[in-house]
């Protein structure tokens, strides 16, 4: 859309539907969002399973494999781009997951700094007994 | 063991006749009281033959403003169980010294643990959301909120969860863990009653009503909004209701999780916060902090937004510094989930943690403090008029400062390893909850007491009402400060330190000068019914108003607004009237439409009352109870979904005969105004 | 001032210099409808957060108990993942033949929808009651605890979704495309592709960084 009719002041698109695209381009999105998912899938159980590549990588490869497909899915599934009629859709979604990066980082975070500090209950017992 | 008794024991779960008290005539006196009144109540308005209104008129209503009377109205009653609580509390610390006072250790556990889950979850949440409720929509221009049915059933689950919390007292019991449940205490291993359970199910399910009411307005606010009403012209109010909802949106599935967890532990044998098998308490503490603070701004932002409007109404100004006031709400609404970890410094995860979570705490205060100026910014060089409204909002600003100012002083790490969990902390945070929240509640019930019933407050009894409570504040909670730094820990059941005494007593004195207060609001509210036809407020704006919510009658049809106004500016009402004298009046009369409104729906009250059937059910482990509520609640979805017409229209005519008189007053009052 | 009021920006203009993009009024309804039930969503997604975050804290905590790598089968993990994939895949083809009203296309794509939804909860099914008959259930340690909440919630979420697509089956049966279903179908559709997602994290972070453990 442009910025003409984004002047008069237009709504935002609902989450989840497209603007307008005839229904053999709609399908088309679907299967390239499905191809995509089902490759970044594959790639991400191989690296799993695999002695090919520099072990300690892994862990940080399969997270980005993870975010690179919650990525095609909000994209190609769910519709959400950065287009302006969806600026309050994305928004949303930004503070969602701001909240989200919060939650787990910092419990992460904190709770690795208390167990150091102050073991769980089982291994106090370990370690004194 | 008889076989009688085994067939019943397990037809009906834990539950038998042990779970009522009769050994504790304190509790027990105090349910049967409640329940005889429920009764009376009951009684008469069946034989008045009031049920039908009620029904149609309230239970199902799913009009923004009924929802929001009956959630302010559910709040009352909810004050006034806590402030019980609060009572007999300051008594028993009053004279528990070198003696068991009054209370048993078990029955005061149980007091100070229903105080605050009481206070937090049924007086303070369901007092802003149903302000929000009542007056956000107004304030925006618009019909209803975006979700009505829905909306109704939050309000219904809300109550649902009171009313276990109150069934506790007759039924069983309440935890003795606190108002946070901290395990391993709230497991089974120590608490194996069903006092946790009542604790933990009745949140879930009033939790599930404050999140659908959260959804319902921020949908409210970024979708529905009057022509012209761009995000920098709402009101504060509404801004602040924004973020308080994003708030409780993002926090809320946090609480859930967590009890959620330790229900898992409790029914199912799970090791979250277990000792055993690896579990961690800690991380109970993490989580649930990661909700708690930001459920301390879910509360007091939409003070911050009363706050707002009150200020700049009494001032005769626009709000001072609107944009900042913008700013440093959604700042706010980040910096939140920055800090939890302030709640437990003391838990070892040692001092770059500790230090980081400090500061971050320290910088929430920053824009509380812009806030602060702006309101004296407003205040200054308006013509300033003293109502009761305006007296709470004064009254706040002096004792938030003050609260404020201990907070940043228990969010300095070393400072909360002295002062954390002593008296100190609990002047704190009643300091900010009273002197924050509640103000802002009374604030805002006195400003829209006219708005949602069409008459004023008595203001003599309503300023009495103020300095009560402002007086009794004080001498309550300035002695809890001096005890927390004499060393008096926080949920003593009795002490025997000699120079804690006479502060507790003072404190009690003080609890007897804030009941005055309660008193005084309650005779407020009898002396207004009564005189009402003298305080009637015919012209819709009874304060000289700048919001949309004074653009319609008092009470507000149906409708709200016959047409959707039209927005040109921030202080779209203000805007109005100016334009309005200027223009003499224009006396053509618009074209009236039909209008179309959500109709009625059991929905709600259909929902909670399943609700309430297995949250009983689960409480006692009354399993094929369980099954049935569930199917019901069910059931109640589809039947909701397979509604065909879930709206009607209200005729042209009507609309017009409605508006016709509204306009009518609103001229005189326009003309009188300019004459003046 | 002036500045902060651009054009092509939906600013207001408080000082009245002409320069604004104004309101339009209130959504339409089913913008309305699918905005709240994404804000829903993102609430049930923060709840997800806290049951991962939980088992990236307890995953360590096996209690001598089994660890992830000694428990999980790749195998069927992919053909979960499979499942879920091509659902939303046929979810995306029921959305576009409700939108143009094609019956036979909707029933079809939300049967198959349904199928492999179903066939997904079978397998997870299986694999803890597989895990329960070794005495690897949840109670065995802070492990296993977080592993079966945090899937078990997943899969919870999916029988909930089914019950949905059902109903969803029913009333365009009942009622046709009309504009309430339309905008249930929408919310709907939301929810599967949200499932989806959190899959996503499930399978990355319990089963396949899991095994490393
Ligand atoms: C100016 C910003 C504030 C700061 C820096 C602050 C800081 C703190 C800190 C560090 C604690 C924990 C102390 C301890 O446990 O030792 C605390 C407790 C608390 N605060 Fe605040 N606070 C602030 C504002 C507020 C507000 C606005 C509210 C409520 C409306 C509030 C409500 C509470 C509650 C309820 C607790 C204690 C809960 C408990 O332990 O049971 N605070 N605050
Ligand atoms: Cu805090």
């Amino acid at each position: 859309m442009s910025d003409q009719t984004h002047m008069n002041g237009e709504h935002d698109i609902a989450p989840g539907d497209e603007e307008q695209h005839s229904v053999g381009e709609r399908i088309v999105g679907y299967v390239v969002g499905l191809g995509l998912a089902l490759l970044l899938t594959a790639t991400s159980f191989f690296i799993a399973g695999t002695d090919l590549v520099w072990q300690p990588s892994i862990p940080v490869a399969l997270i980005v494999l993870a975010i690179a497909q919650m990525g095609v899915h909000l994209v190609f599934f769910l519709h959400i781009t950065t287009g302006p009629d969806n600026t309050n859709n994305v928004l949303a979604l930004a503070f969602g997951l701001l909240v989200v990066f919060l939650v787990v980082g910092g419990t992460v975070w904190i709770m690795g700094h208390l167990n150091q500090n102050m073991p769980p209950m089982d291994q106090f017992i370990r370690m004194h007994s | 063991m008889p076989a009688g008794r085994t067939v019943e024991g397990t037809m009906l779960g834990k539950l038998d006749w042990s779970a009522i008290p009769f050994e504790q005539p304190i509790p027990l006196i105090a349910g049967g009281v409640v329940l005889v009144g429920i009764l009376a109540v009951l009684i008469w308005v069946v034989v008045k033959g009031h049920l039908p209104y009620l029904w149609h008129e309230w239970i199902t209503s799913v009009d923004h403003k009924r929802i929001g009377v009956m959630y302010i109205l559910l709040a009352s009653v909810m004050l006034l169980r806590g402030g019980s609580d609060a009572i007999m509390m300051r008594i028993q610390q009053a004279i528990a010294y070198q003696s068991q006072g009054y209370l048993p250790p078990e029955h005061y556990n149980q007091i100070f643990s229903a105080h605050g889950t009481i206070m937090i979850f049924f007086v303070a949440m369901p007092f802003v959301i149903g302000l929000m409720n009542l007056i956000v929509p107004l304030q925006l221009g618009v019909r209803d909120v975006a979700f009505p049915t829905l909306n109704s059933v939050g309000f219904w689950l809300t109550a649902t969860g009171a009313l276990l919390v109150n069934l506790s007292l007759v039924i069983g019991e309440f935890a003795r863990t606190g108002w946070l449940a901290f395990p391993p205490l709230s497991e089974l291993s120590y608490s194996p009653g069903v006092g946790v359970d009542y604790y933990a199910w009745s949140l879930q399910i009033s939790g599930v009503g404050t999140l659908v009411a959260g959804v319902n307005l921020v949908t409210t606010v970024l979708k529905l909004r009057t022509k012209g009403m761009n995000y920098l012209r709402m009101p504060m109010f509404c801004w602040t209701t924004l973020a308080s909802n994003l708030l409780i949106v993002a926090a809320f599935p946090i609480l859930t999780a967590t009890l959620a967890m330790l229900l898992l532990d409790r029914y199912l044998g799970f090791h979250f916060f277990t000792n055993e098998a690896g579990g961690n308490v800690m991380m109970f503490m993490n989580l649930i902090w990661a909700w708690g603070h930001p459920e301390v701004y879910i509360l007091v932002l939409p003070a911050f937004g009363i706050f707002s409007e009150v200020v700049s109404t009494f001032s005769g100004k626009a709000l001072f510094g609107y944009r900042s006031m913008v700013l440093a709400t959604m700042a706010i609404c980040v910096i939140a989930f920055m800090v939890w970890l302030h709640h437990f410094f003391t838990m070892g995860a040692g001092p770059d943690v500790n230090a980081i979570f400090g500061i971050a705490s320290m910088i929430i205060a920053v824009p509380t403090g812009v806030k602060i100026y702006n309101w004296l910014f407003t205040m200054y060089g308006g013509r300033i008029r003293f109502t009761t409204p305006m007296l709470w909002a004064v009254g706040f600003m002096v004792t938030f400062i003050i609260g404020g100012l201990t907070g940043v002083l228990v969010a300095v790490p070393p400072a909360d390893f002295m002062l954390h969990n002593s008296m100190f902390l609990v002047a704190h945070f009643h300091n900010v909850i009273i002197g924050g929240v509640l103000f802002g509640a009374f604030a805002g019930f006195e400003y829209w007491f006219p708005k949602a019933f069409g008459f004023r407050l008595d203001e003599r009894w309503g300023k009495l009402a103020f300095w009560f409570t402002f007086t009794g504040f004080y001498v309550t909670f300035v002695p809890l400060y001096v005890a927390g730094m004499l060393g008096m820990t926080r949920r003593l059941q009795h002490y025997d330190v000699a120079e804690w005494r006479p502060w507790m007593i003072v404190a009690a004195i003080g609890m007897a000068v804030l009941s005055i207060g309660v008193i005084c609001q309650i005779m407020q509210l009898v002396v207004s019914i009564r005189n009402r036809e003298a305080l009637r407020d015919r012209t819709g704006d009874p304060w000289d108003g700048r919001s949309l919510e004074w653009a319609t009658s008092s009470p507000p049809p149906v409708f709200n607004f016959a047409f959707h106004p039209d927005v040109r500016g921030e202080d779209a009402y203000w805007d109005m009237k100016l334009s309005a004298q200027q223009q003499s009046l224009d006396h053509e009369e618009p074209e009236y439409h039909d209008i179309e409104m959500p109709r009625n729906s059991p929905t709600g009250f259909v929902c909670a009352f399943f609700a309430t059937i297995m949250g009983f059910a689960l409480i006692w482990h009354i399993w094929w109870m369980v099954i049935l509520g569930g199917i019901g609640a069910f059931a109640t979805f589809v039947v909701f979904a397979w509604r065909d017409h879930d709206e009607y229209v209200i005729p042209a005519a009507e609309v017009a005969a409605i508006d016709r008189v509204n306009l009518e007053e609103r001229r005189n009052l326009v003309s009188m105004a300019g004459a003046i | 001032m002036a500045m902060t009021a651009t054009i092509g920006r939906a600013h207001a203009d408080p000082h009245h210099i002409g320069l604004v993009v104004e309101h339009p009024g209130p959504a339409p309804k089913r913008t309305v409808t699918a905005y709240g039930f994404w804000v829903f969503l993102l609430s049930d997604i923060v709840m997800f957060s806290c049951f991962f975050a939980a088992y990236a804290v307890l995953v360590s905590q096996t209690a001598d108990g089994p660890k992830g790598s000694e428990i999980f089968e790749q195998r069927n993990v992919a053909i979960e993942t499979v499942c879920l994939l091509l659902s939303s895949f046929t979810c995306g083809m029921a959305s576009i033949a409700a939108d143009v009203r094609n019956r036979f296309w909707f029933y079809l794509g939300m049967a198959v929808t349904c199928l492999l939804g179903v066939i997904f909860l079978v397998i997870e099914f299986r694999e803890f009651a597989d895990l329960v008959s070794r005495g690897y259930g949840p109670s065995r340690s802070a492990f296993l605890t977080a592993f079966f909440s945090l899937v078990g919630c997943h899969g919870l979420h999916v029988s909930a979704g089914v019950l949905w697509l059902l109903t969803m089956m029913a009333q365009v049966f009942a009622k046709g495309f009309r504009a309430d279903v339309l905008r249930r179908m929408m919310c709907f559709a939301l929810f599967w592709h949200a499932l989806d997602i959190i899959w996503v994290g499930v399978f990355s972070v319990v089963y396949l960084l899991g095994s490393g453990v």
